[in-house]
């Protein structure tokens, strides 16, 4: 057993987990004292899902812009229940963490004088989103992951896989970790811990997601009494590739695509999100450009009213690029052409792509303050794993990417500042719940079970689409809980076959397993929980089609009873600037964005 | 982990594996045919200086058939390497005009079409073009 | 859906001193990269085959092997395309740990050795930089790199020594040399300037050919050389 010790301990190495070290290597060398901040990470940092993000960051650019205006398209993207204090600091820090980007090198596509260019994304009032071609998680990523070699004090930690925190009295004193290579359990003492795990995607059988974005932190923190706020929100992102799922980007739309039905018809203008708006002059909150959850419930409504096609055996709508010229595509959305061509053998160039919706993002996660911090003291979280309040019911694209700087920044910040004012604690306390970890590999190692962790995975993935997909049912939701329920319990009789400690796959696969059926009890809990619709979260039931804002403008919290079953409770929703309203798109939102302009 | 442990070392005939490496190490190999070029010419020099009779013998030498042979696979080579060059040229040497970067194969050709112009120049000077 | 075997070069320490081949036999479809096959393997047949895999989508870098001793990324290499049996080893010219798992520390220390990082003493200005579409289109190929290493897998000078900076290194010194931002260049060249840095590549150019993602490393090795050659002659004039 190998044991260390670090100042500042950051767990996972995408966006967020960099961005947080870089800043709590900076805040210490502000404050003119030396942290040691460890960053450890199941994979290299460059192979994070971060990576895989094509369209861009948000942030309020052009003069005819707002602060007013992303505030308010943001919490009317979350059907109101985003933390509305949370969107009003990252709308005011996300243009100065994209500068700092810019200054450490990200290559940001341009204008012709040589100024920051931006496109358009949905649900945004206004072009607003800077990006790297098609391409901005792979830049944003590989920028952030270079820019932290210059920092001697960030100790990397690569393919190391956390098992565990270790918390004693309500605060975080260590982690407890595999090193994969080895197979050596790893104790890290340390002040202060910062959770940037990424979102629980793979949860579902149809996602645009990495393999590795099985949530593993949101079932660390889960597992130790913090909440999970917010899980039945699960975005749908209308364009996946059929088959694999692979993402294709709003940027698509923003640059001009338009979606068609089998027919050959922009069945958009049916779901209030017209009029049609013309080719080739796509309009910011109209058709293409609305928000993901109505547009990929849009796909739903066309599926059961046989206005689909197929391909490769599943039902698609189609995205049109043709019209926006090769020479526009290969600059703008080079990724997609080369995916297109790759995965299913189209060219988006000559063909409209068949697209479906495929599970992309984790709304919710680890509740946390303002602040980022969690109920633990010292555990901070950020980035997908974590709920901030910052995407409510529904996420806008292309916030996410800001956010995992603006709180991964926050984050590591508060978290050196916290490891300042504290002391390491007893190793003992730490090496009791490490042994703990021991014992518990070493009963999935050594079951005498005959479980297949692989039937009960395939089932996972299958129960969560079919009962938390775009449009849910009390009874399938019902189901599905009971289902997930019924999984836990053939959990623990797994077996892992492996039984090597050298770079163990199936040892680790199984682990992220059993971290993911937690969360998934935690997400149908809140789904079934959650009797109305809203953002993603749309059920089919009689009474509930509707939001019901004196019932539920709260956040669910979900918290874990060990073996037992989870347990719901509610919480207020911040809204101290902006009432509920109602949330419309196309014509309609355009009238009441001029009544609003009219009054104020 | 002893990360930076040496592999076994690359067994010689590392290149034999692929065919791109074969190409690369007939690239390189070039230079033999043409290193016995460039001795026949200095000898040539040498013969010169020497006298007539020293002119002729290496006269006759250079026509005799297997230096005729390796003189032919000289200027084969030299063709190919020539070749190779010229593909590697515009990526060794991005050339931009007024901003815009020129296009490879626009490179390529300009190689060649100097390569003509200065084969044409050579044949008019020793065809006694000049007198 | 038809089958195809596929040999998979297997090598468990704890078990045995020597690599072994091992055979499988996959169902494959139209769309069957080697990743899904080798997934397929490890959930259906043989649950101790080990490899890395991410994001499936030829961005992450991670599932580097060689297909018929040519490096490729999984992920988007088509079963389709490989009409007879294929084999699969570990990356080539790096330690292998464990199955097509390889040692890839090396290959960070030499990325990091180049300094790659933007070197500007206004990092924390309010304001982005300027930076015109033809400022950005001289080092935006260079910065295409993920990181798959399969440059180093087909670089024979890297096989021979691998304290040679390699190609991908080089490429990630040389986008930041080219980025009318940086003012770091002084500083990443005597890196460079060693043998183990642009002098060991010999130009055979199979790096290029390999890449996924076409970056051109070779082009900016040799760009490296001119580069190089430029700044030992001005020291040289300098004194």
């Amino acid at each position: 057993m190998q044991e260390r010790d670090f100042d500042i301990v950051i767990v996972g190495g995408g966006g967020a987990g960099l961005r947080a070290a870089i800043a709590a290597a900076e805040q210490a060398r502000k404050n003119g004292t030396h942290q040691r901040i460890a960053l450890l990470s199941k994979v290299y940092p460059m192979r994070s899902h971060t990576v895989a993000a094509e369209g861009g960051a948000a942030a309020v650019t052009s003069a005819e812009d707002s602060l007013q205006a992303h505030f308010d398209d943001t919490v009317a993207g979350s059907d109101w229940l985003a933390e509305q204090g949370v969107v009003d600091y990252f709308v005011h820090h996300a243009h100065r963490e994209l500068v700092q980007l810019e200054r450490w090198g990200c290559p940001w596509s341009r204008q012709q004088d040589g100024s920051i260019q931006v496109r358009r994304f949905g649900g945004m009032k206004t072009a607003r989103t800077w990006f790297a071609a098609d391409k901005t998680g792979f830049h944003l990523l590989h920028t952030l992951f270079q820019t932290s070699l210059k920092y001697a004090e960030i100790e990397r930690l690569d393919e190391y896989f956390v098992l565990d925190i270790a918390v004693h009295d309500g605060s975080v004193i260590g982690v407890i970790a595999l090193q994969v290579a080895s197979g050596e359990l790893t104790l890290l003492r340390t002040k202060a811990v910062v959770l940037a795990t990424g979102g629980a995607g793979r949860l579902f059988r149809f996602n645009t997601n990495a393999g590795i974005v099985t949530g593993d932190g949101m079932a660390i923190a889960y597992r130790h009494g913090v909440a999970l706020r917010d899980m039945e929100f699960v975005q749908y992102h209308p364009t996946g590739l059929p088959g694999s799922g692979i993402l294709i980007t709003e940027a698509c739309r923003g640059e001009g695509g338009i979606l068609l039905n089998k027919d050959g018809y922009r069945y958009l203008q049916d779901y209030g999100l017209g009029p049609e708006t013309p080719l080739g002059q796509p309009q910011n909150k109209f058709m293409e450009l609305g928000p993901r959850d109505k547009l990929s419930q849009a796909f739903w409504q066309e599926q059961q009213a046989g206005r689909t096609g197929t391909f490769a055996g599943s039902d698609v709508v189609y995205l049109d690029l043709r019209h926006l010229g090769e020479a526009v595509l290969k600059e703008r959305l080079p990724f997609i052409c080369e995916l297109a061509k790759s995965y299913i053998n189209v060219d988006p160039v000559r063909e409209p792509i068949p697209i479906r919706p495929a599970v992309h993002y984790t709304m919710g996660g680890i509740e946390t303050d303002a602040e980022c911090e969690t109920r633990i003291k010292g555990l901070f979280a950020a980035g997908e794993c974590a709920s901030v309040g910052l995407h409510g019911a529904n996420r806008l694209g292309s916030n996410s990417l800001t956010e995992l700087l603006v709180f991964g920044r926050l984050a590591g910040e508060r978290a050196s500042q916290q490891a300042a004012q504290r002391d390491f604690a007893d190793p003992h306390l730490i090496q009791e719940q490490a042994h703990r970890q021991q014992r518990s590999l070493a009963t999935l190692c050594q079951g005498k079970s005959e479980e297949n962790w692989v039937a009960v995975k395939r089932e996972l993935i299958q129960t969560m689409e079919s009962g938390c997909g775009i449009y849910r049912t009390e009874a399938g939701m019902r189901a599905a809980l009971d289902s997930v329920r019924r999984l836990r319990e053939r959990y623990r009789q797994v077996r892992v076959n492996d039984k090597s400690r050298i770079y163990n796959t199936e040892l680790l696969e199984c682990i992220e397993l059993g971290f993911g059926l937690d969360i998934a009890e935690a997400t149908c809990l809140g789904a079934l929980e959650r009797r109305e619709s809203r953002g993603a979260h749309q059920r089919l039931d009689q009474d509930m089609q509707q939001r019901d804002d004196t019932r539920f403008l709260k956040h669910s919290l979900v918290f874990h009873h060990g073996d037992a079953t989870a347990e719901l409770q509610w919480q207020d929703v911040d809204v101290r600037f902006s009432a509920p309203a109602e949330r419309v798109y196309g014509e309609a939102g355009s009238n009441t964005e001029g009544q609003r302009g009219a009054r104020s | 982990m002893h990360p930076n442990e040496r592999l076994p070392p690359l067994p010689r005939s590392w290149w034999l594996k692929h065919r791109y490496f074969i190409a690369y190490m007939v690239r390189e190999a070039t230079v033999l045919p043409l290193l016995f070029f460039a001795v026949c010419l200095l000898a040539g020099l040498i013969a010169l200086l020497r006298g007539e009779a020293s002119w002729m013998n290496w006269l006759a030498f250079m026509g005799s058939a297997p230096v005729l042979l390796l003189n032919g696979l000289a200027l084969a080579a030299s063709l190919y390497h020539a070749w190779t060059f010229f593909q590697l040229f515009p990526r060794v040497m991005p050339l931009r005009i007024a901003g815009r970067p020129l296009p490879h194969q626009a490179v390529v050709a300009a190689q060649w079409a100097g390569v003509a112009v200065v084969t044409l120049i050579s044949l008019w000077l020793f065809m006694g073009g000049a007198r | 859906m038809s089958t195809k075997s596929i040999r998979i070069k297997r090598y468990l320490p704890e078990q045995a001193e020597e690599a072994f081949w091992q055979r499988y036999e996959v169902p494959v479809d139209d769309s069957t990269s080697l990743l899904d096959a080798l997934n397929h393997v490890k959930e259906e047949l043989d649950s101790s085959l080990s490899y890395r895999w991410s994001c499936r989508m030829a961005i992450c870098g991670s599932c580097g092997v060689m297909v018929n001793g040519i490096p490729k990324l999984g992920c988007k290499t088509f079963l389709r395309d490989y009409p007879d049996e294929v084999r699969i080893e570990p990356l080539a010219h790096f330690p292998v740990r464990r199955d097509l798992m390889v040692d890839m520390e090396i290959f960070l220390e030499h990325l990091a050795a180049v300094k790659p990082w933007l070197i500007d003493e206004a990092s924390n200005a309010a304001e982005p930089n300027r930076q015109t579409p033809a400022q950005l289109a001289r080092y935006k190929q260079f910065a295409n790199c993920i990181n798959c290493g399969l440059c180093y897998s087909a670089c024979p000078q890297f096989g021979l020594n691998p304290e040679f900076l390699g190609p991908a290194a080089i490429a990630l010194a040389h986008r930041y040399n080219l980025d009318s931002r940086d003012h770091g260049k002084a500083q990443r060249m005597p890196e460079l300037n060693r043998h183990e840095g642009v002098w060991s590549c010999t130009f055979v150019g199979f790096c290029s050919e390999v890449c996924p993602k076409h970056v051109d490393p070779a082009a900016a090795v040799n760009q490296g050389k001119v580069e190089s050659a430029k700044h030992t002659l001005i020291a040289l004039f300098r004194g």
